[in-house]
């Protein structure tokens, strides 16, 4: 934006600054209400009986409609990951298992430990089962800090790798549990049921990985990158995607059992980005299973509908960057300049969450508010018009950065934030005329 | 409850893990990944076809190389005066996989084995010296198959003679030579082929049955077959060669990472061992220094000092110019023409990887 266009901190607020940025004002300005016009109340929900928790990378609906979220421990050595589930009856959490102890590979092992479920809840429809691997980050017990290339070569201690494990949420019951990826940890994950296959991205190496639930062995199709994506989907034909470090599309097709790259790049600002970096943050389905909405991991991410079933490689249409115009001479910190947590609803809009912070230049707020904020935000697919709802409130920490998304089958929205300590979730209720029961389905089958 | 951790972060153990994870990306040096193409201008081999194996580097510096996967691709790079571009010169038919490039006088040989056997291809000369900063043309050029080495046997290395006009390489059981301009193929005879060849002040060395080298006498053309014995060590995976310093020594590495010089007349000498192992690509700079990865999967750089038979671990390879990448394998390597080495990452959607040594602090003598 050249300084001639700049706008002052009431438009930016009033019309939003994704809308700034992508100009889409004159759309936008139509529509935009100010948050508390439509009644989306929020609720957090700590982990407070995990206490060690400091991170919540995952969060999906599972086969039974309702909400599970990781709890995590990366921080701290030996920390172990606890898999929770919204209980509606009590308005509460369920805290259902140890993963660390039910893969015996406890905290206290002296490798790195089963800290962390990352993007990597993958529901199975026809037997209830909840599919959840494990990633890596979380030191040993007795030791401050962990690097999965250092100690690579180190039996001691090197993770063991990511642990697999099959819940069945029908009867809450671990059926089995087998070592995904061995020594390095799963980043996300995908399961095609339709063929009893499970995809995953491992970390550091960023190899593609294919497990056969019914053989229970793995593949390594080999390496796309150096930056893990964050997300990998299906599409109709059951091809997977994914990205690669320079921000370009890369497709796992089954029947030629080969990753290729696309030739053009991800949406990314290019007036200083080169597409370095643009890797998938998070990818929501749409319902009808045409398209998919997804935001980037990259500083000024951008929100992005792909078309996966059209054309030789996709049509990829920029909707625009999800956060604020920023100082672009300057690395924004990864933790501030964040979007996540798309998902559809049962009103058929996008919903997800950017961040909004306080800027001398660009987001000028006076000092009463919080400098960092998380956004709902509601984005109508058929206009591309957004709105935003409501701001996640936490007691006293942040709420800006938002994992992953879900609906439950109650048709409320949830979302797992990352940097409180104790981390936890965010339940935002729908209004009444905007949600409907099942609202979970046609189920999203990645983490 | 909350957990704590078991340790003092105080303690002197704690604070030397900490540092260690602080340096654990080339601790020495400097790297640059380097895509397979002219950047920003034309597109990198494809991804799954760009696995470096094969590298040598001509009289002018420009260096050639071969790679595998899905296709073998052949290139020609280099990286001095207003250059810097890898050029893919074209794929080679049915190819998947090259193991040696042999730079002659006039022409670039490389070794490529697929679906037609063990095959040698011919690279024309190809002039990088242009400005490639500002304008620059060059015509496409085209492989010329030379045909198969040695009938339905893949070929396992190759290299050139001193004068780099002739080829000697090694199939699974045949050593052969081959004229680098004729393209005419003898085959000499029978042999072990595991491993790489490395080129002795007399002749070729390779590995042989049993903890052995065979020679092949350059003067005569004579094979002599269980030569020289390997010294005490593990010698079951194939043998890998640098050569280097001032007596055009070899230097050779066992399973277990033992490094080992080698001299015709002096034998072998054991001068170090790398803290990982197997001992993959390495090379002799001038001053040298051997450098090299070592281990599995996720391969660490090394560096022998080959007068003090110090090893010290450089790290994991990342770079953070040009393309901003880690590397975890490589598949060959030759040093550059200032004394730079060059790495071939054999990974998917590899890069050639530009290593600059640390400068050692020269000390003078006082008068």
């Amino acid at each position: 934006m050249s300084p001639g266009q700049e706008i002052d901190r009431r438009t930016f607020m009033k019309i939003g600054s994704t809308a700034v940025a992508a100009n889409l004002v004159p759309a936008l300005e139509a529509e935009a209400k100010s948050p508390g016009e439509t009644p989306y109340p929020v609720k957090w929900y700590p982990f407070t009986h995990h206490p060690d928790s400091d991170t919540c990378w995952s969060l999906s609906v599972g086969p039974d409609g309702r909400i599970y979220a990781a709890a995590c421990a990366e921080s701290v050595p030996g920390g172990v990951v606890k898999p929770v589930r919204y209980n509606e009856d009590r308005d509460d959490l369920d805290y259902l298992f140890d993963l660390a102890e039910m893969v015996d590979d406890p905290g206290t092992s002296g490798r790195a430990s089963q800290c962390k479920i990352h993007y990597s809840f993958a529901p199975s429809m026809h037997d209830g089962v909840l599919y959840m691997a494990t990633h890596l980050s979380g030191p040993p017990i007795d030791l401050p800090r962990y690097s999965p290339w250092y100690s690579w070569h180190d039996a001691k201690r090197c993770f063991r790798g990511s642990a697999l494990l099959a819940f069945d949420t029908r009867n809450d019951r671990v059926l089995w549990w087998d070592t995904l990826i061995p020594k390095e940890g799963c980043r996300c994950l995908v399961h095609d049921e339709e063929r009893g296959l499970l995809y995953a991205m491992s970390y550091p190496r960023d190899h593609f990985i294919i497990y056969d639930l019914h053989t229970r062995k793995r593949r390594d199709i080999g390496r796309i990158s150096s930056i893990n994506p964050q997300a990998l989907f299906l599409d109709k034909r059951h091809r997977v995607w994914t990205s690669s470090d320079y921000g370009r599309l890369v497709r796992y097709t089954p029947e030629t059992d080969r990753l290729e790259i696309s030739p053009g790049l991800l949406a990314h600002d290019a007036n200083y980005q080169t597409g370095w970096h643009s890797v998938f943050y998070d990818v929501a389905p749409s319902p009808d299973r045409e398209c998919v909405y997804a935001s980037t991991w990259c500083p000024n991410p951008h929100l992005m509908r792909i078309w996966p079933n059209e054309g030789e490689w996709p049509r990829v249409e920029d909707l625009g960057p999800a956060t604020q115009a920023r100082d672009t001479t300057f690395p924004i910190d990864m933790f501030t300049d964040h979007c996540g947590g798309l998902t559809f609803a049962g009103d058929g809009k996008l919903y997800y969450v950017a961040s909004r912070w306080r800027d001398p230049k660009y987001n000028p707020t006076p000092g009463t508010g919080k400098e960092l904020q998380g956004v709902v935000w509601r984005l109508d697919p058929r206009t591309l018009e957004r709105q935003e709802v409501a701001q996640l409130k936490h007691p006293t920490g942040v709420a800006n950065y938002v994992s992953r998304g879900a609906v439950d089958h109650n048709g409320d929205l949830f979302f797992g934030h990352v940097g409180n300590h104790p981390s936890g979730i965010f339940k935002v209720s729908m209004p009444a005329e905007r949600k409907r029961k099942n609202a979970h389905l046609p189920i999203r089958m990645w983490g | 409850m909350e957990t704590k951790g078991r340790f003092d972060p105080n303690s002197p153990a704690i604070k030397a893990y900490e540092n260690e994870l602080a340096h654990q990306f080339v601790r020495e040096g400097t790297m640059v990944a380097f895509p397979t193409c002219l950047p920003g201008m034309t597109t990198p081999i494809t991804h799954d076809e760009c696995r470096i194996t094969a590298l040598d580097i001509d009289s002018e510096g420009h260096i050639y190389g071969g790679t595998s996967g899905r296709r073998a691709h052949l290139f020609a790079s280099a990286f001095h005066d207003l250059t810097g571009v890898v050029l893919d010169v074209g794929v080679v038919p049915d190819g998947t996989n090259s193991v040696a490039v042999c730079c002659g006088k006039s022409r670039t040989l490389a070794f490529v084995n697929g679906a037609r056997g063990g095959r040698a291809i011919a690279i024309p000369e190809i002039d990088l010296a242009q400005d490639w900063i500002q304008e620059w043309g060059l015509a496409p050029q085209v492989l010329q198959d030379l045909g198969e080495c040695v009938s339905k046997e893949p070929v396992v290395h190759a290299i050139c003679d001193a004068s780099r006009s002739t080829v000697i390489g090694v199939t699974t059981g045949h050593l052969f030579t081959m004229g680098i301009e004729s393209g005419k193929v003898s085959v000499i005879g029978e042999v072990s082929g595991r491993g790489h060849l490395g080129m002795g002040s007399s002749g070729i060395f390779g590995q042989d049955d049993g903890a052995r080298l065979w020679h092949f006498d350059l003067a005569s053309g004579k094979i002599r077959r269980a030569a020289v014995d390997l010294p005490k060590g593990e010698w079951n995976a194939g043998l890998r060669w640098a050569r280097g310093g001032d007596t055009g020594e070899l230097l050779t590495a066992d399973d277990a990472g033992r490094i080992f010089s080698f001299d015709e007349n002096q034998g072998f000498r054991l001068l170090g061992r790398a803290h990982l192992a197997p001992v993959g690509p390495m090379v002799m700079i001038p001053d040298g220094r051997l450098f090299g990865f070592c281990g599995n999967e996720m391969a660490n750089l090394f560096c022998c000092d080959t007068v003090s038979g110090s090893v010290s671990n450089l790290g994991v390879a990342a770079s953070v110019f040009e393309h901003r990448r880690y590397a975890y394998q490589f598949g060959d390597a030759v040093v550059g023409s200032q004394g730079e080495i060059v790495f071939g990452e054999d990974d998917n959607d590899g890069h050639l990887w530009l290593y600059f040594p640390k400068i050692n602090r020269v000390t003078r003598a006082t008068t």
